[in-house]
């Protein structure tokens, strides 16, 4: 079953078309990357299916079922969670109390205004745990917009993770790191998404080839090639738009 | 380090102060912290909106003189009003002028939301000063009649011109009124309050509704905003569109929340104490109270922009510092 699939998906801003009819079909289980140069609409693929634009023709599907113009709230409602390529945590808001904020969701705790939250045991042993899951319980008190580039990138993923998504799409996840923090952030995407399905956006090539096992090829909004990665490593059209002599 | 005994035992220090407070003060200083306690609950539902959540409004005397107003009239219309549900009608009114308005403007925030509640405060101060046969214009609604409170007609407690006897009522329900605002900042709904104040679009993609929920902080904070008002009209024996409904009325909570500290809850009620006890003293030279406060809330914003709790704050961290160097060499020699 295709948990994700976008028909026909266009978009512009105010006359620069990005998206030229975009059809993705992401399978369940699958770790599914797109990639493709700068400005070949990834990122806007991201926000049409995930209720940041409302795409300007076309549609989305999650689980055959239309989701078109649905809101970023509804979405994560429905299943589907999201990071961002910008770091958007709560930067006054201890490490501890960003992750709680997607834990009360999960569990649609939302007006709850008669019980100290504080006092809601299963929530903070949860978010606990998530927090050692991604080993930044030595960081459970800090602000999260004083800790280090990585470790906000690891609250970030762990803040999509925590809602409990079965469709998972990462905007960049690597972007920035070391290459000792992108292996860390490999290693933890690969065990935080066992059993869900994840759509990536990467222009780390390694990473790609490392954690997904179908890419899409995007270029100048359309679908260049879909495929296993060597499928697409071997693909001579990837080769001349994108990749180029690269040794992957 | 605070444990629970030093709590309690705080706490029950506060409360027998309140307690024999007129007795200790007399009069004069007993209707001082009355007034003191109004304000600081409307400064602290201003700071519902503008530190917890990252609203600044610019017309939060709508609902102060909304309550006023209401309760006010509540007890001079109505035959065998009595005070309770006079304060409760001035809440209810504040509340449903809240949730006409929160429709239209939990939609903006920033400049736009600071704007809006400008032209709208305005506009509930011109209307207050136009429908002259209902507010009474200039001259508002003064002496109305203030019941004594009876309790199942077996207690019954003097009111009007007794200023000892109100100053408990202000106190019970203002500290309610606080202890109730405090604990929403605790609940999880308080949390995500503070999640849209640092990021509304992350909140959004964690599943929670972003206008529903600034719609429901916005009536809460009109409403508590409301119960002050309520009390000070009652308090002063009068409700009129300068004293509780003028845009200089907006900007005393403002100003208490910047001084005192927007990030905390407990920022504004000193900001209010800093500045009753700062106007007191300021008034034993010279009249001109407004200079010697706008200077001061000029030196705050440049020097210490986080307010007195802020302040605290730096400071504390600049102990523990200091302390943790000094016990480091200690351990050396």
């Amino acid at each position: 079953m295709n948990v994700l699939e976008t028909r026909d998906l266009h978009h512009d801003f105010s006359g620069l078309k990005v998206l030229f009819g975009v059809n993705l079909q992401v399978r369940e289980g699958e770790r599914h990357a797109v990639i493709g140069p700068n400005g070949a609409g990834k990122t806007t693929l991201f926000n049409t299916i995930t209720g940041t634009y409302h795409p300007s023709g076309g549609d989305v599907f999650y689980k055959e079922k239309k989701i078109t113009g649905y809101k970023p709230h509804e979405l994560v409602r429905i299943g589907i969670g999201r990071s961002f390529q910008i770091t958007s945590t709560f930067t006054r808001l201890t490490a501890f109390e960003n992750i709680r904020l997607a834990i009360l969701s999960k569990h649609g705790i939302r007006f709850n205004l008669f019980r100290n939250v504080n006092k809601m045991k299963e929530v903070t042993e949860e978010t606990e745990a998530m927090l050692e899951r991604v080993n930044l319980i030595g960081e459970r008190d800090i602000p999260a917009g004083m800790l280090s580039y990585g470790k906000s990138r690891a609250l970030e993923i762990s803040m999509a993770m925590a809602t409990d998504p079965e469709l998972v799409l990462l905007d960049e996840f690597a972007a920035g790191m070391s290459r000792d923090e992108t292996h860390n952030a490999v290693e933890l995407i690969r065990k935080m998404t066992t059993g869900k399905t994840v759509v990536i956006i990467e222009h780390d090539m390694d990473v790609v080839f490392s954690l997904a096992d179908k890419i899409t090829v995007l270029h100048y909004g359309k679908i260049l090639a879909t495929g296993t990665p060597d499928e697409i490593r071997r693909n001579p059209d990837v080769k001349d738009a994108y990749l180029g002599d690269l040794e992957v | 380090m605070m444990n629970k005994t030093m709590k309690m035992v705080f706490w029950i220090v506060l409360l027998l102060i309140l307690v024999f407070y007129p007795r200790l003060f007399g009069i004069y200083y007993t209707n001082l912290f009355v007034s003191f306690a109004v304000f600081a609950v409307f400064a602290v539902s201003l700071n519902m909106l503008l530190g917890y959540t990252g609203l600044l409004s610019f017309g939060h005397a709508m609902f102060f003189g909304t309550g006023g107003y209401a309760t006010a009239l509540a007890l001079k219309h109505i035959q065998g009003m009595t005070v309770l549900p006079a304060v409760g009608i001035g809440f209810l009114a504040a509340m449903i002028l809240a949730l006409v308005l929160c429709p239209l403007v939990v939609r903006v925030s920033g400049t736009a939301f600071a704007m809006l509640h400008l032209a709208f405060g305005q506009l509930m101060y011109v209307l207050a000063l136009k429908f002259r046969n209902i507010t009474g214009g200039e001259d508002g609604i003064g002496n109305f009649p203030i019941p004594d409170l009876n309790f199942f007609g077996v207690i019954s407690i003097g009111m009007k011109g007794n200023p000892v006897n109100f100053y408990y009522l202000a106190l019970v329900i203002l500290g309610v009124s606080l202890w109730l605002m405090w604990f929403l900042t605790k609940t999880p709904f308080g949390q995500i309050q503070t999640g849209i104040r640092d990021n509304a679009k992350r909140i959004d993609y964690l599943g929670y509704k972003v206008p529903q929920t600034k719609a429901v902080v916005y009536v809460i904070s009109g409403a508590f905003a409301g119960i002050a008002g309520s009390v000070y009209g009652l308090f002063h024996n009068l409700v009129s569109a300068d004293g509780s409904l003028g845009i200089l009325v907006s900007f005393v909570p403002i100003t208490a929340v910047m001084v005192g500290g927007m990030g905390s809850f407990f920022g504004p009620i000193w900001g209010t104490a800093i500045f009753q006890i700062i106007e007191e003293i300021v008034l034993r030279f010279t009249d001109r109270v407004e200079l010697v406060m706008g200077l001061m809330l000029i030196l705050i914003i440049m020097f210490a922009p986080r307010g007195f709790t802020g302040l605290v704050n730096t400071l504390k961290m600049k102990w523990q510092a200091y302390a943790a160097v000094r016990s480091g060499m200690e351990k050396k020699t």
